[in-house]
């Protein structure tokens, strides 16, 4: 952001005064930075100085040749574009320029559309590959990120097992220890239902990821899908004190999806919904066609989400730890395979949340189309 | 008088089997579930040995206890109470952020890995609080 607020600079190099003086115009024009100069040793001072997004440069001057200055400016900079002004007598060395990195040539005379046309062309895509290079950097530090904290929520409930096992052996046979055995037994079983539960979300995510997951599309009527999973939560919700509720509106509410997918996902906004809920709280799965599109919420009466926790809700492992929120279990993967498969559907996810009232999360998927068999069909 | 040790692990059942282990071995045992927690309890209770986990709710909380204890002038009194850094994390502070100035930041006493060897933490601890602190059985 900060650096699309800084005009970009632009560089000319060229032994001709009136060129000089007609690009610096043009260019200064256009909203650019421009700096001039009358050969390529001190062209290449002003460029390692300036550090500027683009440069145009003669391949015909006297000193440094132009070929030269291509690549010592690659040297400073392999991001910086490159322009080369040549007469029509040299194509041969235009292209050979562009074998050197250069990005585009303009014949000698060219017009001042021209030139405005490839200055902008030639940023835009410093602009394209500079972003790529940057997302790169990113998706390898979030990958490195990840693989740490798999191997950490993987390996918690692994060591608080081994960690009792081996005390209690450790201990023998003991009064205190025998107290503590069916307790501990217990907490181990927990522990290892959360790695179950770890592992089968993470195999989820890596399903809808490589698309396996979506790609069956096939016509679900939400009026079907939806009541049979609330029945499916009834004695969780009861358990915790919880009534569950669904408003469906009349019309049937079908969409292009994969029965599996959908339930992966309504099943995660409605444990979610019980579990960050208080007893004699609800939960209320709404849901109603609206313009080529299915709409369904999934509201709670429970804690809310605290206003700093918002931004992070749909990113992996995260987890709300609170004061205020009691603990709960979970392997912090479910809303981000829940967002993933909606996106995958290409619609969208959202929430609202008020503190100590209750949060409502919000689906829109693409309506189901006759014309959708078609492509099912054809997609072998 | 038997040793204290406070335990600083956002792992409860972590803390319940170390706290049964070490009080079968006659240590006095504290625990707390946070970072924040663990520095509030240094400061009341005055542990003869901290232990502290490393990812707890931020992914570098128990180095930030170590360096609050060993570096801010808030726990200066507290400074030479020894303090084990216990994680799954393989690699100690100085292995995990070779030649860098920071790991001298947050060097703890000990580096241990969990889950923990029984009778070498054992043997480490009772060497640490001093013969006649904790009472083998």
């Amino acid at each position: 952001m900060g650096e699309a607020a800084a005009p970009e600079t632009v560089v000319v190099i060229d032994d001709d005064y009136a060129m000089r003086l007609s690009c610096c115009k043009i260019l200064s024009k256009m909203g650019f930075g421009v700096e001039a100069f009358e050969d390529g040793t001190r062209g290449l001072e002003g460029v390692g100085r300036l550090k500027p997004g683009l440069i145009v440069v003669d391949l015909k001057m006297p000193g440094i040749s132009g070929m030269e200055v291509i690549s010592r400016v690659h040297e400073i900079d392999p991001q910086i574009t490159i322009v080369v002004i040549t007469g029509y007598a040299t194509i041969d060395t235009a292209v050979e320029a562009m074998k050197c990195g250069a990005y585009d040539f303009l014949p000698k005379p060219f017009s001042p559309d021209e030139l405005r046309l490839i200055v902008n062309r030639g940023l835009e895509r410093r602009r394209l590959s500079l972003e790529s290079q940057r997302c790169e950097v990113e998706r390898a530090m979030l990958k490195r990120r990840f693989v740490t904290f798999v191997s950490h929520q993987l390996r918690t409930p692994l060591v608080a097992i081994h960690q009792y096992l081996d005390v209690l052996k450790h201990l023998g046979d003991t009064a205190e220890v025998a107290a503590k055995r069916e307790e501990w037994i217990d907490r181990c079983l927990k522990r290892t239902d959360e790695l179950q539960s770890l592992i089968a979300d993470w195999l989820t995510l890596a399903r809808v990821e490589g698309g396996t997951l979506t790609k069956e599309r096939i016509k679900v009527d939400l009026k079907q899908l939806l009541p049979g999973i609330l029945k499916t939560y009834e004695a969780m919700a009861a358990g915790e004190g919880v009534s569950l509720h669904a408003a469906l509106s009349e019309a049937p509410l079908c969409v292009s999806g994969d029965w599996n997918c959908l339930t992966v996902l309504f099943d995660n906004l409605i444990t979610n919904g019980i579990k960050y809920n208080r007893p004699g709280g609800k939960v209320t799965v709404s849901g109603w066609p609206a313009e080529g599109e299915v709409v369904v919420t999934v509201g709670d009466t429970g804690v809310g989400i605290p206003e700093q926790y918002r931004p992070f809700l749909f990113d992996e492992f995260f987890r709300i730890k609170d004061e205020g929120a009691k603990k709960t279990t979970g392997t912090g993967l479910g809303l981000h395979i829940s967002k993933k498969i909606v996106a995958e559907m290409a619609g969208s996810l959202d929430f609202e949340s008020q503190p100590g009232t209750g949060s409502t999360f919000r689906v829109r998927v693409p309506a189901w189309h006759e014309a959708d068999v078609a492509k099912t069909g054809s997609s072998e | 008088m038997s040793a204290k040790i406070l335990l600083i692990d956002d792992d409860q059942d972590f803390r319940a089997s170390v706290r049964s282990l070490l009080e079968g071995h006659g240590y006095e045992v504290c625990e707390a579930a946070s970072g924040h927690e663990g520095l509030r309890m240094i400061v009341e209770y005055k542990p003869d040995v901290v232990m502290v986990d490393i990812m707890m709710e931020t992914s570098m909380e128990g180095y930030g206890v170590t360096h609050a204890l060993k570096y801010l002038d808030e726990y200066a009194e507290y400074r030479q109470i020894p303090v084990f850094m216990v994680s799954s994390i393989e690699e100690s502070p100085d292995e995990r952020f070779p030649m860098s100035p920071e790991a001298e930041m947050i060097r703890p006493d000990r580096y241990l890995t969990k889950p923990l060897d029984i009778p070498k933490f054992l043997e480490v601890l009772e060497r640490t609080v001093g013969v006649g602190k904790g009472t083998s059985t």
